[in-house]
């Protein structure tokens, strides 16, 4: 069982010390709170120390005509259990304000009184700690270095619930500084900025495979030449003209639809991604957009694209093919909600039933990414098939 | 002397305030041949023949007796037996006092000693704590000194300042606090004090909280914990630069007083930091104060009420580990 000590209590404002007079119980002897235990004596009056729980008397170290000094301990008892958790002395209990008591009470007693109060407490999160949360200090100290939540990837959090610590941080950083570091460019931030804001949002991407030898054919008659890319976009663009719905953002809980289809496509440039915007992509023919492109993809490779030519575009097209890409999941624009993707061409196994054997076929990947909050692969893939369609017919184009 | 408590050193500042000015005389219930309820004004009257001036049960008259000495160019230190009972004199105090200078330019340098905090067992008349409310009136200047050092010194520079000044002695420190010389030079009124450095929390407390405070310090130690406290000294001017350095140091916060929760010291200290050095925050700053209720007398109770080192040291604990 706990001890707890009987102290020399504070017997009056201007008294530092007493002399012990008399002991009124005996070691062993069963004691109530608050019963007298010493006789006391100061120059001005005899007083008595009281028990300050219930237990059983284990000894007085304070002896007799001694004095001691307020505070002093002058003996044990052996509380009751019951006794330590009243005193607190089995565990520490988190300091509780009486506001927040009444609070609790009140909330206990809600139901049963007919006017219920109207404020609930605020919609804040219950615990400021997880490894997500970011103090004031880490937010001020990040911005400060031009850092985001997204570079903390990898740090081992030592806070509540394994959140990053200011420590935590400031050690991450002195042990990067031991790494061979260079400057991104300011490119490189651009494009890591908005693809950071962009995968803030679930995305998926489908696919389907389209076949290119109408599309290629057509493409020898044509003068100047548009690339695969540009019947992709056109495709694209047409097949939006006739529902503009998955090209729509999403802001709260409204669908924003598209104003125009004006559509962006992808131009690697130096150190990053340029996408300069084909405006109004669905009135024009393919005819009528081809030197627009070829155009705006010179002016992206000097980095001199006309402000006019940027931004605002409802979906992108990219060419990951000319890397030799099959395949890729391409993010969208922070703003898009899709993203169409074409992959490298080859020569593929097609069966033909008519023939009854293999026929080489020219065919490439299409891919679609898109905000899933949006709309759902059914929506996504029934897009991608409307457009793989128009690219089979590329005179309509 | 070979050793000096906080009550002597008060004595001390009083005996060497009206040694050397003329203009200074005390005056409250009991401080003549008595010496005071707390014996702050010990064998003054003999040594000050006609300047230690016992005064009738009204501290309303006090008050207004020791403004009207101020207006005539005196500067009077009033003793009330105890802070509770200041509230007799209370208009007297912020709407006298506290308003003279900007209502007519003449100063009101007068001293007003409040015997205050809680004792074991002095109950709901004997253990208010009323700094916060005299900080809340614009003119007053409220000090709290935590050190026998500061006892003396402040008292000192509270006579020889041209306001009203709110001079709060914590009755536990009186008899319990010892020094060995009297201080030659302190830090000017307005200035807080680091009481102990520290890197990982930054606790701001004031009065008798502080030695509470460096008591917790001490426990946490022994885990590891490096804590910062900083002494207020003054409430009022309030050091916020002070505070918000070391919180720039630490990046968490603790206030504590042993005033009521409502409003207060504790609360200003976190207003600044919060307005002035939210991004210094790496936890969110919490504060410890008594209870929401008036001050029991059971000793039992009266522990639960006030902060005390361990619960100090439990808040502490509990930020340390956000």
């Amino acid at each position: 069982m706990p001890s707890v000590h009987i102290i020399m209590p504070q017997l009056g404002e201007s008294i530092a010390e007493a002399r012990v007079v008399q002991f009124l119980v005996k070691p062993g002897d069963n004691i109530d709170a608050d019963q007298d235990l010493i006789e006391v004596e100061t120059d001005k009056a005899t007083m008595t120390v009281a028990s300050p729980c219930k237990g059983r008397l284990e000894t007085f170290s304070a002896q007799l005509n001694q004095s001691y000094a307020v505070g002093a301990p002058l003996g044990l008892i052996d509380a009751t259990p019951e006794e330590a958790a009243r005193l607190g002395l089995d565990a520490i209990a988190p300091p509780k304000s009486c506001e927040t008591e009444l609070l609790a009470k009140g909330d206990a007693n809600a139901d049963k009184s007919r006017v219920r109060p109207t404020v609930r407490g605020l919609p804040v999160p219950a615990n400021a700690a997880g490894a997500s949360y970011l103090s004031p200090r880490l937010k001020a100290r990040m911005d400060e270095l031009g850092l985001h939540a997204a570079d903390l990837a990898g740090v081992a959090g030592s806070g509540a619930a394994g959140r990053v610590t200011v420590e935590d941080f400031e050690k991450y950083i002195a042990s990067l500084e031991k790494q061979k570091m260079s400057g991104a460019s300011t490119m490189r931030v651009a494009v890591a900025d908005a693809m950071r804001r962009s995968w803030s949002r679930p995305l998926a991407t489908v696919g389907l495979p389209a076949a290119l030898d109408a599309l290629l054919a057509h493409r020898k008659t044509c003068e100047p030449k548009p690339g695969p890319a540009l019947y992709a976009l056109r495709a694209l663009a047409l097949a939006l003209s006739e529902n503009s719905a998955p090209a729509g953002r999403l802001v709260g809980s409204k669908i924003v639809h598209p104003s125009a289809i004006d559509v962006g496509f992808a131009v690697e440039a130096e150190d990053g991604v340029l996408v300069p915007v084909l405006r109004g992509a669905d009135k024009k023919p393919l005819k009528a957009l081809t030197e627009r492109y070829n155009e705006l993809v010179e002016l992206a490779r000097q980095r001199r694209l006309p402000p006019d030519a940027t931004g605002g575009s409802v979906a992108t097209v990219t060419n990951f093919g000319t890397f030799g890409l099959i395949w890729a999941t391409p993010i969208p624009l922070p703003e898009q909600t899709l993203v169409l993707g074409l992959g490298a061409g080859r020569k593929m196994p097609y069966w033909d039933e008519a023939k009854s054997q293999f026929v080489p076929v020219m065919e490439a990947q299409l891919t679609l990414s898109f905000d899933h909050r949006v709309l759902d692969g059914g929506a996504a893939g029934r897009l991608l098939q409307r457009i793989a369609q128009l690219m089979q017919q590329p005179e309509k184009l | 002397m070979s050793s000096l408590t906080y009550l002597d050193a008060i004595r001390e500042a009083q005996a060497h305030a009206l040694r050397d000015d003329p203009r200074v005389f005390i005056y409250g219930q009991d401080v003549g041949n008595f010496g005071g309820a707390f014996k702050a004004t010990k064998n003054l009257a003999k040594e000050f023949p006609g300047r230690v001036i016992d005064a009738p049960i009204s501290e309303d008259a006090i008050v207004g007796l020791a403004v009207g000495a101020a207006i005539e160019g005196l500067r009077p230190i009033v003793e009330m037996q105890f802070a509770d009972f200041s509230a007799v004199g209370f208009n007297q105090i912020v709407n006298q006092a506290a308003t003279l200078f900007w209502r007519t330019n003449i100063p009101c340098p007068i001293t007003v000693r409040l015997p205050f905090g809680g004792t074991s067992g002095a109950g709901p008349f004997h253990s208010q704590t009323p700094e916060t409310i005299y900080a809340h009136y614009p003119g007053i200047i409220v000090l709290t000194p935590a050190t026998v050092e500061d006892a003396y010194s402040m008292l000192l520079e509270a006579v020889a300042i041209d306001d009203p000044v709110i001079f709060c002695e914590h009755k536990l420190l009186y008899r319990h606090l010892k020094a060995e010389k009297l201080p030659t030079e302190a830090l000017p009124i307005g200035k807080a004090r680091i009481a102990r450095e520290g890197r990982d929390l930054t606790v701001v407390a004031y009065s008798a909280m502080v030695q509470d405070a460096l008591e917790a310090a001490k426990e946490l130690a022994a885990e590891g914990w490096e804590i910062e406290i900083v002494d207020l000294r003054s409430v009022k001017p309030l050091d916020t630069d002070t505070v918000v350095a070391s919180v720039a140091r630490t990046g968490k916060l603790l206030c504590v007083g042993e005033a009521w929760p409502w409003g207060g010291v504790t609360a200003e200290v976190m207003a600044r930091v919060m307005s002035e050095g939210f991004g210094l925050l790496d936890a969110p700053p919490q504060r410890l104060n008594a209870k929401d209720t008036p001050v029991p007398f059971h000793p039992n109770l009266w522990a639960a009420h006030r902060p005390t080192v361990r619960a100090i040291a439990a808040a502490a604990r509990k930020i340390l580990r956000q």
